[in-house]
Order: C-alpha cells, then sequence, then structure tokens
C-alpha cells in the first residue's frame, strides 16, 4: 500500500451511507441534548477573540464582532470542546483504521511547496467565508441543512457551485 | 423528559460540556470513517471521480431531519426550541463561494 494514496486505501473506509447515518444520529443526538448542531469554524472565532484578548484586550473589546465572544471562558466554550473531540474522535479513527502517518497528502503532480502554498491560501479563504456566512460546512450545510434553514441551503448551493468553479484551476494539484 | 435537554434545563450546561467532548469525538470518528480525512478523497467530487462527501452529507442531514420531525411529531421534543440559523441570504451565498473556493484549493 503506497502512502498518500487513497484509492488503494479505499477498501478501509466505511460505505459513505454507513458513515453517513453515523454523523446523522450524532447530529441528532447534539439537537436532542443541546437544542444546537454541531460546528466547527466557531471554534477559531472563540481563539481568535481570546488571542486578541490576550494581546490588546482594548481592541477585542472594541471590535464589534469579537467582543460577543469575550464572555465565557475559552475551556467552558461548547464549540472549542466538541472540536477538541472531534481531533480526538479522528485521531482514534485513524488509529484503529492503522491509517495514521505524518504525510503532506498531495496529488501526483504537486510540489510540497505547492500544496503547503495553496492549504494556506485554501484556509484563508474558508477562514473568511465562515465568519461572512455566520458557519461554515459543519454549522450551516450539515446543521443548519437538518433544520431547513433556508440560508444555509443556500449556503450548501453556492458551496458546490464554488468548489466545482474553482477546482477547475487546480486540477494539477489533485489529480 | 422534554428535549432539548440543556435549553429545558434538564441537564446542566457543564453536562453539556462533556455532550461536547462525546458528540465530538463521534463526529470526528465518523468524519474519519468516511475517508474524510484525506484531502484528495474530498476535493474529488469535484473532479466527478468519487461523490462520497456529497453521499455523506446528505444522508447525514436526512437521517437527522427525519428524526427531528419523527421526535417533534410524537411529542419528544419541542422543535421551537431548535437553533435555527439565521438568513442572511447574500452573505451566506458569497461566504459558501468563498469557502467553495477555499475548499477546492486547500483540500478540507
Amino acid at each position: 500500500m503506497s502512502p498518500g494514496n487513497p484509492a488503494k486505501e479505499e477498501h478501509a473506509y466505511w460505505s459513505p451511507y454507513v458513515a453517513g447515518l453515523g454523523i446523522g444520529l450524532t447530529l441528532l443526538l447534539t439537537f436532542y441534548i443541546m437544542g444546537h448542531g454541531l460546528g466547527a469554524s466557531g471554534a477559531y472565532t472563540q481563539l481568535t477573540a481570546k488571542l486578541l484578548q490576550r494581546v490588546t484586550p482594548d481592541h477585542a473589546q472594541a471590535n464589534t464582532f469579537l467582543k460577543d465572544y469575550l464572555g465565557e471562558s475559552f475551556w467552558r466554550s461548547w464549540i472549542v470542546i466538541e472540536i477538541l473531540g472531534v481531533f480526538l474522535g479522528g485521531l482514534l479513527g485513524a488509529l484503529t483504521a492503522r491509517r495514521f502517518r505524518f504525510q503532506i497528502e498531495r496529488g501526483p503532480h504537486a510540489g510540497r511547496g505547492s500544496r503547503l502554498f495553496l492549504a494556506i491560501g485554501g484556509g484563508i479563504a474558508v477562514g473568511f467565508g465562515s465568519r461572512l456566512a455566520l458557519g461554515c460546512t459543519s454549522g450551516q450545510a450539515l446543521s443548519g441543512g437538518a433544520v431547513l434553514a433556508v440560508g444555509s441551503w443556500l449556503f450548501t448551493l453556492t458551496f458546490f457551485l464554488g468548489g466545482y468553479l474553482f477546482a477547475l484551476l487546480v486540477r494539477r494539484e489533485w489529480l | 423528559m422534554m428535549a432539548p435537554l440543556v435549553p429545558h434545563e434538564m441537564l446542566t450546561p457543564e453536562l453539556g460540556l462533556v455532550v461536547a467532548l462525546v458528540t465530538g469525538i463521534l463526529f470526528g470518528f465518523f468524519l474519519e470513517r468516511a475517508g474524510f480525512g484525506s484531502p484528495r478523497k474530498l476535493t474529488a467530487i469535484f473532479y466527478l471521480q468519487d461523490f462520497a462527501v456529497l453521499r455523506v452529507m446528505f444522508t447525514a442531514v436526512v437521517v437527522a431531519m427525519a428524526g427531528l420531525l419523527l421526535l417533534g411529531e410524537i411529542g419528544r421534543i419541542d422543535l421551537e426550541m431548535l437553533a435555527i440559523p439565521d438568513t442572511y441570504l447574500w452573505p451566506q451565498a458569497l461566504g459558501g463561494l468563498v469557502i467553495g473556493l477555499g475548499f477546492a484549493v486547500g483540500g478540507y
């Protein structure tokens, strides 16, 4: 089995419908107990707000967007603990499936440098977009989608539109 | 027992944090099992080679949606108390587009 070739590891992944059922039941359980769904990008907003507060408290307090995130302590933020769990769950999954390894996974024609450069660029775009939409694929598409929020479904459509459009530009990076 | 439990004060916010850890672990585990730790598998949908992203995502949405409706119908959950994301059409449309860009370029 060659490293970084998902096609050859395919047998180890679950059927998408079984994995989807697992995520759906997890999401249902979250709604049942908490009244809200799962998220991801909100944890980074928490981190941003708390780091800014550490460095320059006045500036953080004066920021009309970030000041709403200063109330509760970082380790008592629901989404921060949830994302910590996602990290642990992902690690557990990779270890038990013997998929864990250190690597920079990339397409067969992509260099390490360009992969990392595009990863940072893509990360900045996802960070910016998720604040603009007040959520990412977890908070909007998944959780908002399950409660039939109009904006969340619009988000899901434009997410795939953006993905298909811009994937054309970076075809060499992945194939 | 009336759900949602924490908003109905059947469960304290402190226990809610334990729930955050447990549901997070489950979420991360299933995402990994779906193959979503691999940026190549995630981006393959945009080259029409692997539709796992769509299948996993929509299965999850439909299961959660049907479960909520069913629980609401038999009176086990107060659907009025669920958090529904506010609608801001242009920011959400543009945000989705930008995240789609970032996802295709960055791989996650």
